[in-house]
C-alpha cells in the first residue's frame, strides 16, 4: 500500500503477465535504462526499487517483477498482497498473452487491494508487423476495465517512463483521480515500428 | 611383479581389498597387493574366462567379468548388424516372451533404439569377435525375464556389452574430441533444440537424459525438443510399463556400448542413455539427483498434478528452467560433489570465515532457516536454525538452481524453492543476492512474508563483510585456487599435518620413500587426491596441475575417481577399505575409514615404492 511522509510516497507495484511477455524488460528498461535482446526468464520474483519525482512530490517504487511460468502463478498473491500499483504486460504479438493478462486483470479485481492503480501495458510494441493485438482492443478492455492502457517497447524505451510516471501520478493521495481512467493514453506504437526492419 | 604384469593389465583392473583393520596397515596392505597382484599374474585381462574364484577375490570387478562371459553372445549381433534397424526389428519379433499389445510400440524402440541410438556407428568397427551364437536382442531376452517376473538381481535386465577394456578407453578417448570442445566452452541453457530423435546429430550424443510422465509425456530431454521427441518418449514408457506389468522393475538396459538406466519415482521417470562408461550405479546416482533438482524447482506436490490428470502436461510449469537442468547434467562430468555427496569450502583464513559465520549465525538465530554464504560452488559459511541441517545434496542442488538463473544476478529476488532432502513437500523462500561477481548469499526461510526482514539482514551482512574483508579475501581464494600438489613436502609427516590443520581430521600416515625419481606433480608422483570428510560432509581436493592439466584429462581423471567411488560403495560387495587400481593413465589409490574417504591419482610410472603405502 502506499505511505505517504510528506511528499514522499512509498508505493509497492507488481508487474504481471505472462512468461515472455517483457516484464522484466521493461523493469530494467526503467530501472537501470538497460535493455538484453535475450532476456532470462526470471525465477520467483525480482525486487527492484526506483525514486522518481512527480510535481513535487516523490514517489519511492518499490517493484515487485514477478516470473511469469505457470508455476509460479500459485504464488503471486505472496507479491501483490497490498500492491497499490499493477502493470499487467502482454505482447501484442501474441494473442495467448492477451488472453493471460485478463486473467491476471480478473485475478486482480476479485483477490487484489481494491484501490489498486492497475495498468495494461501492451509490449514489444515494435514488433508492428508482428502484431496479433491491435490498439482499439485492448484499450476498449481496459476502459471497460478501469485501467489506463499504453503500448510500450522495452527495446526503443517508448512508454517506459511514461507509464510508471503515469502510475505514479495516479497514485492515491499523490493526485487523486484527476484524469478519469483510460483518458491519457500516450499510444504511438507507429513510433517504434518505423525503427523496427531489423527486430528479432 | 607390479611392474610386470603392469603392461598387460593395461586398465583398471587391479583391486585389493584388505576388510582387517590391522595396526600397522601400512604392511599389511602391501602384503596384500601382493598377494593380488600374483592373483592377477595369472590372469590375462585381455581374455577373461569367468573364474569363479577369481571373482569372489577381486570383488569389484565380478560385474565386469560376468559381463565378459555373457558378451560372446551379443558380440556376433553387434558385428553383423551395421545400423540396419529393418534386421533388428526382425530380430525382436522373434523374440520370446512378447505380449502382443505393447509388441508395436516395443518393436519400434528396439529398432530405433539399437539401430541408431544405442550404437554409434563410427565405433562398430571396435574389434569384436564374432562368437556366433543365435541371440536374440538384448530387449528380447529382458522381455522373457521380466514377464516370467523371475525376479532380476539386483541390476535388472542385462543386456552385455561387448568392447574389452583396451577398446574402452580409445572409445573414449575418440569421442572425447567431441565431448571436449562441448565441455570447454559450455554455455549455459539447452543447445540443440533443433534435433530430433530422427536426426544423426541427436543420436550420436553420449549422454542423453529424459525425464517423462508415466503417460509417455515429456518433460525434460537434454538434447532437443522435448515434444518432437514425444515418440521416443512414448517408446521409454512402454518399456517401463512392460516390465513392471510383469511385476517387475527395469533398471539398467545394455546395448553395445550403451546404458539405458531407468529410474521410476512415482509418476515421473527418469532415463539416461549413455556410452560413456560410467558405471550404471553413478548413472543411476545422477538421475537422482535430476529428480532432486525438479522437486527442488516444483516441490514433490507435482504428483498430484499427475493424480488429477494422468495425462497432466509438466513442461509448462519446467518452463525457462533448461539452464538449470542442463548445468547440472554438465557438473556431473567434472563437479566431484555430485558423486561424493559433499561439498566443498572455498579456503579462507580462520579469523575470515569466523567472521562470515558470526554474523549468519546471528541471522539463523532471528528465524532463518539457512543462511549460505557461497562464492561459486564452494561454501564461505553455513549457518543453519537449531535442528535443521542441509544434505550436501541439496546444497548442491540448490547452488547449481542459482547459479545456473541469470535472473538472480539482476536484483535481489525472493523465489520459492524446495530442499528435497529436507522437505519434499513444501516450498521454502530463498532470499538470493549477489554481493560480487561470484559471491552470493542465500537467506532461508519458511516464512513468505519476510523479504523485507531478510533484505534488512542482507545490508547488514553485506556490511559486516566489507568490513572484515570477507568479499575480498574470497576473491582472492578463487583466484589462487586451492591446494597444489607441487607445494606438498616431500618428507612424511608435513603432509598429513598441513591438511589436518585444515580440516582438524585424522590423516592417512603418509610415507614417501627417498629416493624417488623426480616426477611431475607432486611428492611420490602424486598428481591430485580428493579427501572426504565422512562426519563433516565436506571434501576437499587439490587442482588440477601439471600432467593433467587438459579439460580432457580432467575429466578422465573425474571417471576415474567416479569409477573408484562406485567400485569402494558396492552395496553388495562392499564397503572396501582400500583399493588399488593401475592402468595405462594413474595408479590410484583409495582408502576409506570411518572418518575419511581419499581418493588420489599418482603417476603410473612411479616407482612403487613411492606410493604412500
Amino acid at each position: 500500500m502506499a505511505t505517504t511522509a510528506r511528499n514522499n510516497l512509498s508505493a509497492k507495484l507488481v508487474l504481471l503477465g505472462d512468461m515472455g511477455a517483457g516484464k522484466s524488460s521493461l523493469v530494467l528498461r526503467f530501472v537501470k535504462g538497460q535493455f538484453l535482446d535475450f532476456q532470462e526468464s526470471t525465477i520467483g520474483a525480482a525486487f527492484f526499487s526506483q525514486t522518481l519525482a512527480v510535481n513535487d512530490a516523490t514517489v519511492k517504487f518499490e517493484i515487485w517483477d514477478t516470473a511469469g511460468q505457470e508455476r509460479y502463478h500459485s504464488l503471486a498473491p505472496m507479491y501483490y498482497r497490498g500492491a497499490a500499483a499493477a502493470i499487467i504486460v502482454y505482447d501484442i504479438a501474441s494473442i495467448d498473452s492477451f488472453a493471460r493478462a485478463k486473467k491476471w486483470v480478473e485475478e486482480l479485481q476479485k483477490q487484489g487491494n481494491p484501490n489498486m492503480v492497475t495498468a495494461l501495458a501492451g509490449n514489444k510494441a515494435d514488433l508492428e508487423e508482428k502484431r496479433k493485438v491491435t490498439a482499439d482492443e485492448a484499450r476498449v478492455y481496459a476502459e471497460e476495465n478501469g485501467l489506463f492502457f499504453m503500448e510500450t517497447s522495452a527495446k526503443t524505451a517508448a512508454n517506459v517512463n511514461e507509464i510508471f510516471y503515469e502510475i505514479a501520478r495516479r497514485l492515491p493521495r499523490a493526485q487523486p483521480s484527476q484524469n478519469p481512467a483510460g483518458m491519457v493514453l500516450v499510444d504511438r506504437p507507429a513510433v517504434g515500428s518505423q525503427s523496427s526492419a531489423c527486430c528479432s | 611383479m607390479l611392474q610386470d604384469d603392469d603392461d598387460a593389465n593395461s586398465s583398471s583392473e587391479t583391486d585389493s581389498i584388505d576388510q582387517n583393520p590391522n595396526p600397522n596397515p601400512t604392511t599389511s596392505i602391501d602384503q596384500s597387493l601382493d598377494a593380488i597382484e600374483g592373483q592377477l599374474t595369472s590372469i590375462s585381462l585381455h581374455s577373461i574366462p569367468p573364474i569363479p574364484q577369481i571373482i569372489s577375490a577381486l570383488p569389484s570387478d565380478s560385474h565386469s567379468q560376468l559381463q565378459q562371459a555373457t558378451v560372446a553372445q551379443n558380440l556376433e549381433y553387434i558385428d553383423t548388424l551395421p545400423s540396419d534397424s529393418h534386421s533388428q526389428v526382425e530380430q525382436v519379433v522373434e523374440s520370446p516372451g512378447e505380449v502382443d499389445m505393447e509388441r508395436g510400440v516395443v518393436d519400434n524402440s528396439v529398432s530405433r533404439g539399437q539401430g541408431v541410438l544405442w550404437r554409434n556407428n563410427s565405433d562398430v568397427d571396435v574389434d569384436v569377435e564374432g562368437q556366433g551364437s543365435p541371440s536374440s536382442s538384448g530387449y528380447a531376452g529382458g522381455k522373457g525375464t521380466s514377464s516370467s517376473s523371475s525376479g532380476i538381481s539386483g541390476s535388472g535386465i542385462e543386456e552385455i556389452s561387448g568392447d574389452d577394456e583396451v577398446d574402452r578407453v580409445e572409445v573414449v578417448n575418440r569421442s572425447a574430441s567431441f565431448g571436449a570442445s562441448v565441455d570447454s566452452e559450455w554455455l549455459p541453457g539447452k543447445r540443440h533444440v533443433n534435433e530430433d530423435d530422427a536426426s544423426v546429430s541427436w543420436r550420436k550424443r553420449k549422454k542423453h537424459f529424459f525425464i517423462l510422465s508415466h503417460s509417455g509425456k515429456p518433460i525434460y530431454s537434454r538434447y532437443g525438443d522435448e515434444h518432437r521427441l514425444a515418440g521416443f518418449s512414448a517408446t521409454l514408457q512402454a518399456i517401463i510399463s512392460f516390465v513392471e506389468n510383469g511385476g517387475d522393475r527395469v533398471k539398467l538396459v545394455r546395448a553395445g556400448k550403451h546404458q539405458v538406466v531407468f529410474l521410476v519415482k512415482g509418476p515421473i521417470y527418469l532415463v539416461c542413455i549413455s556410452c560413456t562408461e560410467e558405471p550404471h550405479e553413478s548413472l543411476s546416482e545422477q538421475l537422482e539427483l535430476l529428480y532432486g533438482q525438479m522437486i527442488l524447482i516444483l516441490t514433490k506436490s507435482i504428483n498430484r498434478c499427475f493424480e488429477k490428470n494422468a495425462k497432466f502436461d509438466m513442461t509448462p510449469l519446467l518452463g525457462g528452467t533448461d539452464a538449470v537442468f542442463s548445468s547440472l547434467i554438465h557438473s556431473f562430468s567434472w563437479n566431484p560433489a555430485t558423486f561424493l555427496h559433499a561439498y566443498s569450502c572455498l579456503p579462507l583464513a580462520y579469523a575470515t570465515r569466523q567472521a562470515a559465520g558470526a554474523i549468519l549465525q546471528d541471522v539463523a538465530e532471528s528465524g532463518v532457516l539457512f543462511a549460505i554464504l557461497m562464492c561459486k560452488h564452494k561454501v564461505i559459511s553455513l549457518v543453519g536454525a537449531q535442528k535443521a541441517s542441509l544434505h550436501p545434496d541439496d546444497m548442491l542442488l540448490l547452488a547449481n538452481f542459482v547459479m545456473s538463473s541469470e535472473s538472480f544476478r539482476t536484483s535481489e529476488s525472493f523465489s520459492p524453492i524446495c530442499l528435497p532432502r529436507y522437505n519434499p513437500m513444501a516450498f521454502l523462500y530463498t532470499y538470493v543476492y549477489y554481493l560480487d561477481a561470484d559471491t552470493y548469499l542465500m537467506l532461508l526461510t519458511a516464512n513468505p512474508d519476510a523479504f523485507h526482514r531478510l533484505k534488512d539482514w542482507r545490508i547488514r551482512i553485506e556490511m559486516v563483510l566489507l568490513k572484515s574483508n570477507v568479499l575480498n579475501e574470497a576473491q582472492r581464494s578463487m583466484v589462487d585456487g586451492g591446494m597444489h600438489v607441487e607445494d606438498l613436502p616431500v618428507n612424511p609427516s608435513p603432509l598429513s599435518g598441513s591438511l589436518s590443520s585444515h580440516l582438524g581430521q585424522p590423516r592417512p600416515p603418509l610415507d614417501s620413500t627417498d629416493g624417488c625419481k623426480t616426477l611431475l606433480g607432486g611428492p611420490a608422483g602424486l598428481w591430485h587426491f580428493i579427501y572426504r570428510s565422512i562426519y563433516l560432509d565436506q571434501y576437499v581436493s587439490s587442482e588440477f596441475s601439471s600432467p593433467v592439466n587438459t579439460p580432457k584429462q580432467q575429466k578422465r581423471l573425474f571417471r576415474a575417481y567416479q569409477k573408484l567411488y562406485t567400485s569402494m560403495h558396492d552395496r553388495e560387495l562392499g564397503p572396501h577399505k582400500t583399493q588399488f587400481r593401475r592402468d595405462n593413465n594413474y595408479v590410484l589409490l583409495c582408502w576409506v575409514t570411518q572418518d575419511f574417504e581419499l581418493y588420489a591419482a599418482f603417476d603410473p610410472l612411479a616407482d612403487k615404492v613411492c606410493f604412500l603405502l
